[in-house]
């Protein structure tokens, strides 16, 4: 066997290896995480969370490259400070629970911001509306069974068609609407 | 016209306080009867929008009007017998309380609700309390009651006014023209 024989099979031995070296997936820990928003109603701030969301969590700050999320928000969790904002959100002109129960938010390009800083870029599916969106995240915590991820951005509600017919127009309701996260997230 | 109050007048400090916080006051309970009966639109929203700037605006305009009254005479009511005189001071005061009252009930209402009410955008006031449904309905409870107590007051207010004016023919109601 000569010397690049030698070298060939020692590639495709380590190839797996180098495969199987994808990042961790992480479990959400629902308890200690949440999705909340604020959006701007007659010049005043309004918020609100979606309570219910499920997600697959790939990533690890040494690959970047291979990490990917998915996460899934129950759209008919929303909850604000008022039942009948609440409400209205579920109808039709607004998230359509019914017809379109849940947003799904994929992305698989992270880029390093800062120390602890990140964005990740990636799609966002609200309604039947898929939007890119790129969101700023801080990794709060990060050791091997545990992470927390704390991060913003901010939406234009019109691009997915959340707030139809006259609620489209935006002065009373602007259309930037502002999402933040926490995400305590788990390994075995 | 003077500034200031007089023993037989009101000042234009006062007047301009009086029928600048009754157009409005007019305006606020026909608006808050007419708005709370529509159902959800856009139209509902910015009225109420409206409703809560102009009651943190009629609430500026009572405290500088406590002020203008406690450092000011008020008018006197010599003329008149002592239980008209008592009636008119105490409808005057309850007038003061609906005034200070409605807006800081409407203010915990819609605090209750977690939409904290903004002055025509120039800045957002605090939220009161929680949000809290159970709170915010016994808030509305009572600022409407309120408000059905200042329709009274004012049917009071104003069918004395005109009794002085074409019955008594006297000088009462001129005083705040």
């Amino acid at each position: 066997m000569n010397r690049r024989t030698v070298l060939l099979s020692l590639a495709l031995f380590l190839l797996p290896v180098i495969v199987a070296a994808t990042p961790p997936a992480w479990q959400i820990d629902s308890k200690k995480s949440a999705i909340s928003f604020s959006a701007i109603q007659n010049n005043s701030p309004i918020t609100g969370q979606f309570t219910l969301f499920t997600g697959e969590i790939n990533f690890d700050p040494t690959q970047l490259s291979t990490s990917h999320v998915n996460i899934i928000v129950d759209i008919g969790s929303v909850t604000t400070s008022y039942k009948e904002i609440s409400d209205t959100l579920k109808t039709p002109d607004w998230f359509d629970v019914k017809l379109f129960p849940q947003a799904i938010f994929k992305a698989d390009k992270f880029t390093k911001t800062g120390d602890k800083t990140y964005q990740a870029e990636g799609n966002l599916t609200i309604r039947d509306k898929t939007v890119p969106v790129t969101l700023q995240f801080t990794l709060e915590e990060y050791q091997n069974t545990k992470a927390l991820i704390k991060g913003t951005t901010t939406l234009k509600r019109t691009a997915f068609g959340v707030g139809r017919g006259e609620w489209a127009k935006t002065d009373a309701v602007k259309d930037n609407v502002q999402v933040n996260f926490v995400l305590a997230v788990v390994r075995e | 016209m003077k500034i200031t109050n007089t023993e037989n007048q009101y000042g234009i400090v006062a007047i301009l306080l009086h029928w600048g916080m009754a157009i409005i006051l007019i305006g606020m309970v026909a608006l808050g009867l007419y708005m709370t009966a529509l159902p959800v639109s856009l139209l509902k929203l910015k009225l109420y929008g409206w409703h809560k700037e102009f009651g943190v605006l009629v609430l500026i305009l009572v405290m500088l009007r406590i002020v203008w009254r406690i450092a000011n005479i008020t008018p006197s009511l010599t003329s008149l017998p002592w239980w008209e005189s008592l009636a008119a001071r105490s409808v005057h005061w309850a007038f003061y309380g609906f005034m200070l009252a409605l807006p800081i009930t409407g203010w915990l209402m819609t605090s209750a609700a977690g939409l904290a009410p903004s002055f025509f955008g120039l800045f957002v006031l605090p939220n009161l309390i929680a949000p809290n449904e159970s709170h915010r309905l016994l808030f509305a409870e009572i600022h409407q009651w309120l408000a059905y107590g200042l329709i009274a007051t004012f049917c009071a207010h104003v069918g004395a006014a005109l009794k002085h004016e074409f019955i008594d023919k006297d000088e009462i109601m001129r005083r705040m023209l």
